[in-house]
């Protein structure tokens, strides 16, 4: 517990939990029609009273849409972590136990969906599926499973070496009951690390397929999405491309900062 | 030797497990190749026959083999929305990637290396807060955010360097770096900061080692044990790090390309996904593909080269 009280661990727990709040929380408080409604009169206006962050092209209200992108970004990076936990935990899990041939023709297939660049696998399962919120996590999703699995299969590989594996397994445990009640348990402080670390690509990945118009459509209001339509206006309006750039870069640098402690305090071959 | 041939013949799978993935899911496109080239108001029966020609009728393995035997053969088929031979348009696309890729990873390195190298030896003091900081910003903020702000600095503010584009290397020198340096910088930025928290770890683990404390018991410069001795041991990690990057700057180039309308592979794969011209992306996901698997392999080679306490076999 200790190594969360640095500086730097404090500033991740409190970004993170901070990130989280406004995800969960603006939706309830701020109203949602906001975020969407237009008004022609007041186009890229600097930050002000009124709108404390300027408005973008269409006269929206920046600090309600970056808040309400929040729940966006937040909400497809979680269930696409999660996604590729269901999917490359089981695959990890089962090859590293394994072994021998099992282990082989899991970790080539791993291997080989390695040498697609992530990006360009969420692209083309996006482009395959059609953009959408739930396809953009999907797509973000399948494409992180290989590096995770890949991860827990080196885990499970090294726990399934332990004297107590063997204790066990001399004791008579099945397979099924070895996974579930020694190898999970031992693996599970690498996968929360590694989840949490694949939530800072998810949210970076979510926003660059809504930059390239891959992702989250218009007009939920999404961090790459607004990065992507402040393009034009970057000198007339250049806070209208900060304001969602530093909300990423916010968020993630939050996370990984929070990552890399949580890997000191979890993670057993850290030193 | 052998490890240099079973690496070879497990390449040659990869590839074919790569073709087959790339086939598998092009596949599951909807609207076809035929509607692609007619239009959605063309006649039906025309558009049946077209099928046929074109042997969409076939079963799937029958396509495959088609497409399969094609690509190694050099008939890579014709795009359908540039009107052009696939394998030239993926030619000159490669050599503008190239371009950046190079360009990004030189930077990347050149930058990367010495920052870590001194946020290690120094570590725990404030270089190495201010390395590993800066090093966070780079990782947490995603690379087109950089892109747009340097097309902000440098080509609207200061009128340096061109916004968008691309220059053929052998027609205009000069002006193809001029076109790539903004891309490439971006990409690199990203890529500098994971390689110099890379190369700060691997240092921090090689300077606590015996073998420094004995050369800096020798009384050998601080330089010299550092540099000679330090860095030479952590040139290997290093650079299979840096490789193993290939793949990622794959994914950034479809991002980066096109935000600079800088025509190469990751615009060009960008362009066939938008359009859906199917040929052109199973062409062109099945090359990144190989490329990063290539790259890799022999990133593993020169590792042979470079440290030979692990020459295998």
């Amino acid at each position: 517990m200790r190594k969360f009280l640095t500086p730097k661990g404090m500033i991740g727990v409190v970004m993170v939990s901070l990130i989280a709040l406004i995800g969960i929380l603006a939706p309830l408080l701020l109203d949602p029609a906001m975020a969407t409604k237009m008004h022609m009169t007041a186009r890229l206006q600097a930050p002000s009273a009124a709108h404390w962050l300027g408005t973008d092209q269409l006269g929206r209200d920046l600090l309600t849409r970056v808040l309400m992108g929040a729940r966006t970004s937040l909400e497809i990076a979680v269930a696409a972590v999660l996604i590729s936990v269901v999917l490359g935990l089981p695959l990890g899990m089962i090859s590293g136990y394994a072994g021998g041939r099992v282990d082989n023709v899991l970790m080539r297939l791993v291997d080989t969906l390695l040498a697609f660049p992530a990006l360009l696998l969420a692209l083309t399962i996006s482009a395959v599926l059609g953009p959408n919120i739930q396809n953009t996590t999907i797509a973000i999703g399948v494409a992180f499973t290989p590096y995770l699995a890949r991860i827990i299969r080196g885990e499970a590989l090294r726990v399934a070496q332990m004297p107590y594996v063997e204790a066990a397994r001399a004791a008579g445990t099945t397979n099924a009951a070895m996974l579930v009640r020694h190898i999970l348990p031992n693996i599970l402080p690498v996968v929360i690390v590694q989840a949490t670390i694949s939530l800072a690509f998810a949210i970076l990945a979510e926003a660059g397929l809504s930059f390239l118009g891959l992702g989250t459509q218009p007009p939920n209001a999404s961090w790459g999405l607004m990065i992507q339509a402040s393009r034009d206006y970057l000198e007339k309006a250049p806070w209208t491309g900060l304001v969602p750039g530093a909300a990423v870069a916010l968020t993630v640098l939050g996370l990984n900062m929070f990552g890399d402690v949580l890997r000191d305090v979890l993670d057993p071959r850290a030193k | 030797m052998t490890y240099v041939l079973n690496r070879l013949l497990s390449l040659i799978l990869t590839l074919f497990l790569i073709s087959l993935i790339t086939f598998a899911v092009t596949n599951i496109l909807p609207g076809d190749v035929a509607m692609m080239i007619m239009g959605t108001q063309s006649n039906p029966a025309a558009l049946a026959g077209l099928r046929e020609s074109l042997g969409l009728n076939d079963p799937l393995l029958v396509q495959y083999w088609h497409w399969i035997s094609g690509m190694l053969t050099g008939d890579w088929g014709t795009s359908l929305i540039f009107k052009k031979p696939i394998a030239e348009l993926l030619g000159q696309k490669m050599m503008a990637s190239a371009l950046i890729v190079v360009m990004s990873m030189a930077f990347a390195l050149a930058a990367a290396v010495p920052l870590g190298v001194w946020a290690a030896v120094h570590r725990d003091k404030w270089q190495d807060t201010a390395s590993s900081t800066t090093s966070l910003l780079g990782v947490s903020l995603p690379d087109f955010f950089w892109g747009i702000v340097l097309i902000l600095v440098f080509a609207r503010w200061l009128g340096w360097l061109p916004s968008s584009g691309y220059k053929d290397p052998s027609e205009d020198f000069l002006g193809a770096l001029r076109h790539a340096l903004l891309p490439a910088f971006a990409l690199g930025l990203g890529l500098m900061a994971h390689l110099t928290r890379m190369t700060r770890s691997t240092m921090t683990g090689i300077l606590g080692q015996e073998f420094i404390r004995v050369a800096r018991a020798k009384g050998l410069s601080e330089a010299t044990v550092v540099w000679r001795y330090g860095l030479a041991n952590a040139v290997g990690p290093v650079i299979t790090v840096a490789g193993l990057q290939i793949g990622y700057l794959f994914g950034s180039i479809i991002v980066m390309e096109s935000l600079f309308n800088f025509t190469g592979m990751g615009w060009l794969t960008y362009q066939a996904l938008l359009n859906r011209d199917v040929p052109l992306i199973q062409a062109t996901i099945f090359v990144i593909a190989a490329v990063v698997m290539i790259v890799n392999l022999i990133v593993d080679l020169l590792y042979l080269v470079i440290d030979p306490r692990i020459r295998l076999g």
